[in-house]
This record gives structure tokens, C-alpha cells and sequence, in this order.
């Protein structure tokens, strides 16, 4: 029990410790989207990602 | 690529009984990560397997990272003699889960989840938070810096309707 509880606390200061590097301006707007604008941006930034590996393999 | 507009637009067109959970229930929640599947929790009735089965049929399903020629076919009986599948169809990549680590079936997290109406269609999303609950239990390394920031939408949702 003691070691569960210490496991959490760990896990807590590490998931804390992410927290203050989340860019909350970038949730901010996502907030003042639609679900169905966000699964778009989603789209868009798997394009993205999809392009820039494709633009590495040639480059590399 | 995966196309989360078509494969959401084929399960719930297709009456399949799904939550949405992982990455897109994130995305839905307003995470900014890139996501590169869909992972949906599906009822594991009967007549749910078979609609599952019936309209993925048309996309090819596969499981993914299988040896090529390993033969394959989801099929209802496929998926009632196992439980989560991870997948590539034509639409993209599908995970189907009958079960999830610290959430469990479909209807233990139906009660928790929001009815979205998305892309003409409407299905359902784990609610925040139950996916941050799931996520915990889950207990992943890979998954603190998710949980950190659906933490931090929580507390953003939060402020603004203070």
C-alpha cells in the first residue's frame, strides 16, 4: 500500500513537472474550436508530419 | 494517414456501438498532439461484432506489423474469439478494444462518456475525466506527458467557466 502510494506521488510530481511546459495558449484555442475543427486540425497536422518524414527520407 | 472522418463516419453510419478512448478522445477533449490512430472500445454483443465486421470488411482490415501473407480475415467470429486488435485498413489505422486496462468494456464506461455529434454522425467519447482516470491506471511511462496535459485542458475548462 505504502509503495502504491509512493508510486502515485512519483507519478504525480512527474505528470506536474510536464504541466508547467504544456503551451496552454495552443489548449486555449483548441477550446474555442468545435470538436469537428479540432479532428481537422488533427487531419492536417498528420499531413504535415506525413510530408516532413517523406521530405527527410529524400533529404537523408 | 489516417482518415479519423471516414472511419468515425463508417462505424457510427453503420449503427457500430463504440466509445471513443486514447488519442482521438484527446483530440475531441482539445489535446494538441498528433495522434496517429483511432482507438475505439466496441460492445461486444453478438449483433455489434457483426456490424463491426460487416462494414470494415470493404477497407481490408489487417493486423498491423503481421507478416505479410499471414492469413487474416476480422470477421465476427475473428473478433468474438479475440479482444482488442490493433489494424490498418484503407482508411487508415483502427484499434479496436473489447476491454481496456483500468476502464474495462463498453459498458462499464458507457455512463462516463458524452455524446458528440461529429461529422454528420453521432458517437461516443470517453468523457475527461474517465480519460484521465484511464490513463492513470494504465500506469505507461509514454503516457504522463498526455495525462499532464488533458490535466491541463481540465484545469483550462475549469477556469473558464469559473
Amino acid at each position: 500500500m505504502a509503495a502504491k502510494r509512493a508510486g502515485r506521488a512519483e507519478t504525480d510530481q512527474v505528470i506536474e513537472a510536464y504541466k508547467r511546459h504544456i503551451d496552454r495558449s495552443l489548449l486555449r484555442e483548441n477550446l474555442r474550436l468545435t470538436v469537428e475543427q479540432r479532428f481537422k486540425n488533427l487531419q492536417r497536422l498528420q499531413l504535415f508530419a506525413s510530408e516532413l518524414r517523406k521530405s527527410l527520407r529524400r533529404g537523408g | 494517414m489516417t482518415d479519423f472522418e471516414s472511419l468515425i463516419r463508417l462505424l457510427a453510419g453503420s449503427g457500430v456501438e463504440f466509445i471513443l478512448v486514447g488519442g482521438a478522445a484527446a483530440t475531441a477533449h482539445g489535446s494538441a498532439r498528433l495522434t496517429q490512430d483511432l482507438d475505439i472500445l466496441y460492445r461486444r454483443s453478438p449483433e455489434n461484432m457483426v456490424r463491426l465486421a460487416a462494414c470494415l470488411a470493404t477497407h481490408h482490415p489487417y493486423l498491423r506489423d503481421a507478416p505479410t501473407g499471414l492469413p487474416f480475415r476480422l470477421d465476427a467470429e475473428t473478433i468474438q474469439r479475440g479482444l482488442n486488435f490493433t489494424l490498418m485498413t484503407d482508411l487508415g489505422a483502427l484499434d479496436l478494444f473489447g476491454e481496456i486496462t483500468g476502464g474495462g468494456r463498453y459498458e462499464d464506461l458507457l455512463n462516463d462518456t458524452i455524446q458528440l455529434e461529429l461529422f454528420g454522425v453521432t458517437c461516443r467519447c470517453l468523457g475527461l475525466n474517465r480519460l484521465i482516470e484511464v490513463k492513470r491506471a494504465a500506469g505507461r511511462p509514454r503516457d504522463l506527458e498526455a495525462i499532464a496535459e488533458l490535466e491541463a485542458l481540465r484545469e483550462e475548462r475549469e477556469r473558464t467557466s469559473r
